[in-house]
């Protein structure tokens, strides 16, 4: 009953006025950056945070999350008329969005992205908004070992998902630890790492790193493609804006579907939006009677993928809010920004500030609302977006990106320290090592090490405690179990086929 | 695969020189049985256990493909375009303070602009020096302090603002006397 209170108080908070102003603004926002194909979710959010420093924290925290839901919406876009992801979830519905506007169903693509995106969005909310107390609950049991071990989970599973390979990954984010450690140490008082730079004391801003790693690596990918001139050409958005009585009754099934994968997998860390969609899409394939269709324009190959990632957004929310504990890059720098209002995501906030966790999620369904009018009828405008030209719009980003960096602390040094991690997002995307295990360790580098010596002193140094109760051992068998998937996998596949040989 | 064994050299001598600087911190252990140095430790040695695992990855990958096609001449053009970028960038950092933001970014964007977005000198030139300033005045107003320059350019970020300031004078005036 005091939940339900609490979830209505949260209505009459989102619906002030000024917080709906902000959704706006954040959805609006969201789908820019969504549509652009040189800046993602996080590089959006991170650019934004220093702008927001003077606002009320649940305003800004509902303005964040909209840019994070919105470049869902935005992806699509991009995806379905240039056959690029605006945004990496979006990377299934190119395959046959794309087909589908080169037939001249554009318009029919587009809309079923929007009403698939707004119902997909929508029921994640309604996940979001059952799942949270239940697991705030049990995050209550947490000590500092539980902790650690949640965290070592989420960056196993990161590390074991993010890209072709595990060793890659890991490295990324043990780097992203390393990172994490240079400054002073809070306990000890003790400076590490900072090679006497002064402004290395407060450690490596994560804003900074987010931003070159993201913002500033995507501008020089884009660069490169001008360069060598592989941009793709966009298709004109023809004719009416909707889709048949046909096209619906065969994406009812997959936006359904879709919803349910994608906040399963939003809930568990390390998969994310891109394997959600590409999980739908497999699925969609194997149930359907014309499979043959999927990669030549099938409808349910945009509706399935697209719901999926946009329910995954509202999933990715759960562990985040009620742990305090992201699954992956947006997130991540969705806690950076938590962190830098003071405030600690977890299941205390749910007692201490209702009003401001409760605004947000109800938020996301006002957010949902107002996506789906922005992208149905003026998705022309943001069509618009697209003919920007690549060499007028990445120097731009880099200028933005200067700001955001610069708007921190007025520190030109942190300028060339967010320069410097430009260049090596850049050549990790080259090398194939995936950047957001790295942005995920960095943001949760310093509470791990606070929990493994909080653990360990509360232990007397022994190891012991990390195996101590249920929840640890729980969490080591998942994280064994996450690391050991990769290399298991493609065995059990030879075995299964091996049999499967056998028994003909 | 070549790129693979640069990573691998770099892993280990990044796990080599964060473990030596783990043992130049000062540690005082009081009311900390582990002190500043056992986590950074566990690091560098788990860094060193991935170096193993991409070492395991890449003994299994030529044991396990078959043998690639050479690998395609690649187009190492863009490698000085990026080295050319960054410098200009590293520049534009530099000057930013003296410059001052509007007249630094005008100019760092016009000549990136030219690069990337070649023949368009007009476009160019308005779209570089017309972000400059409305983005000058916008993050201004947002309380952000972007750098005025020295003297010889302060009055322009300076000239900017107060016309701002009037013209929204001007603007509320008209409200409150439609009001």
């Amino acid at each position: 009953m005091e939940t339900l209170t609490h979830i209505m108080n949260g209505f009459a908070v989102c619906l002030q006025p000024i917080n709906l102003w902000y959704t706006f603004l954040g959805v609006f926002l969201g789908t820019i950056i969504g549509v652009l194909p040189g800046i993602g979710p996080s590089a959006g959010i991170a650019l934004l945070i220093p702008v927001t420093y003077g606002m009320n924290p649940t305003s800004a925290l509902i303005m964040m999350a909209g840019i994070y839901y919105g470049t869902k919406y935005g992806g699509s876009t991009t995806a379905i008329l240039i056959n690029t992801p605006g945004e990496a979830a979006s990377v299934m519905t190119a395959i046959d969005g794309y087909q589908m506007a080169k037939k001249g169903r554009a318009g029919a693509a587009l809309a079923i992205s929007a009403v698939g995106s707004f119902i997909a969005g929508t029921l994640g909310v309604i996940g979001l908004t059952i799942f949270a107390i239940p697991l705030t609950s049990m995050a209550l049991k947490f000590g500092p070992a539980e902790y650690f071990m949640l965290m070592f989970f989420a960056m196993t599973a990161v590390s074991t998902l993010a890209g072709r390979s595990p060793a890659k990954a890991m490295i990324s984010t043990i780097l992203g630890l390393m990172i994490a450690t240079i400054g002073i140490d809070l306990q000890s008082g003790q400076p590490r790492y900072t090679m006497g730079i002064p402004e290395l004391q407060d450690g490596v801003g994560f804003v900074i790193a987010v931003v070159g790693l993201f913002a500033i690596a995507e501008v020089f990918s884009t660069m490169e493609e001008i360069t060598k001139g592989t941009r793709p050409e966009i298709i004109r958005l023809k004719g009416k804006l909707w889709f048949t009585r046909e096209e619906w009754r065969r994406s009812i099934g997959p936006i359904w579907r879709g919803s349910i994968i994608g906040f399963i997998i939003g809930v568990l860390p390390g998969a994310g939006g891109t394997i959600a969609s590409i999980m739908t899409y497999i699925w969609e394939k194997r149930l359907s009677k014309h499979p043959e269709e999927f990669g030549h324009g099938a409808i349910e190959g945009v509706a399935g993928p697209e719901s999926a990632n946009n329910s995954d957004t509202a999933g990715a929310m759960v562990p985040l809010l009620t742990l305090g504990i992201p699954g992956g890059g947006a997130t991540a720098v969705m806690l950076g920004a938590f962190i830098m209002y003071g405030i600690q995501p977890g299941p205390l906030l749910f007692q201490n500030r209702p009003d401001l966790v409760w605004g947000l999620v109800d938020s996301m369904y006002v957010g949902n609302i107002m996506l789906l009018i922005l992208n149905l009828p003026l998705i022309g405008l943001f069509v618009r977006l697209l003919y920007i030209p690549g060499g007028i719009l990445m120097p731009l980003i880099m200028a933005i990106s200067t700001i955001g960096i610069y708007a921190i602390n007025g520190n030109p040094v942190e300028l060339y320290i967010g320069l410097l991690f430009g260049v090596l997002g850049f050549i990790f995307r080259k090398v194939d090592i995936p950047v957001a295990p790295m942005v995920l360790s960095l943001v949760l580098g310093g509470m791990m090490e606070q929990s493994f010596r909080q653990a360990m002193t509360i232990s007397g140094a022994h190891p012991k405690i990390f195996v101590g109760s249920t929840i640890c051992v729980v969490l080591l068998a998942l994280s064994i179990l996450s690391v050991a998937l990769p290399f298991l996998m493609p065995r059990l596949k030879a075995w299964r086929e091996g049999s499967g040989g056998d028994a003909k | 695969m070549m790129a693979d064994r640069v990573i691998l050299a770099c892993t280990v001598i990044a796990a080599a020189v964060y473990l030596y600087a783990t043992t130049l911190i000062p540690s005082l252990e009081i009311g900390d049985p582990l002190g500043p140095k056992a986590f950074p430790r566990l690091l560098g040695i788990g860094l060193l256990i991935a170096a193993g695992l991409l070492g395991l990855e890449m003994w299994k990958d030529r044991h396990e493909r078959e043998p690639s096609a050479p690998a395609q001449a690649r187009d190492l053009r863009f490698v000085w375009v990026l080295a050319a970028v960054t410098l200009w960038t590293g520049l534009y950092y530099a000057l930013l303070q003296k410059l001052g933001y509007i007249v630094d970014s005008s100019l760092y964007l016009f000549a990136l602009m030219s690069w990337f977005n070649r023949g368009k000198w007009i476009a160019n030139a308005a779209t570089a020096v017309l972000y400059s300033a409305f983005s000058y005045i916008l993050f201004v107003k947002l309380d952000v302090n972007l750098p005025r320059g020295v003297e010889a350019v302060s009055w322009i970020s300076d000239a900017l603002i107060a016309v701002t300031n009037a013209v929204l004078g001007a603007l509320k005036g008209l409200f409150g006397m439609i009001g």
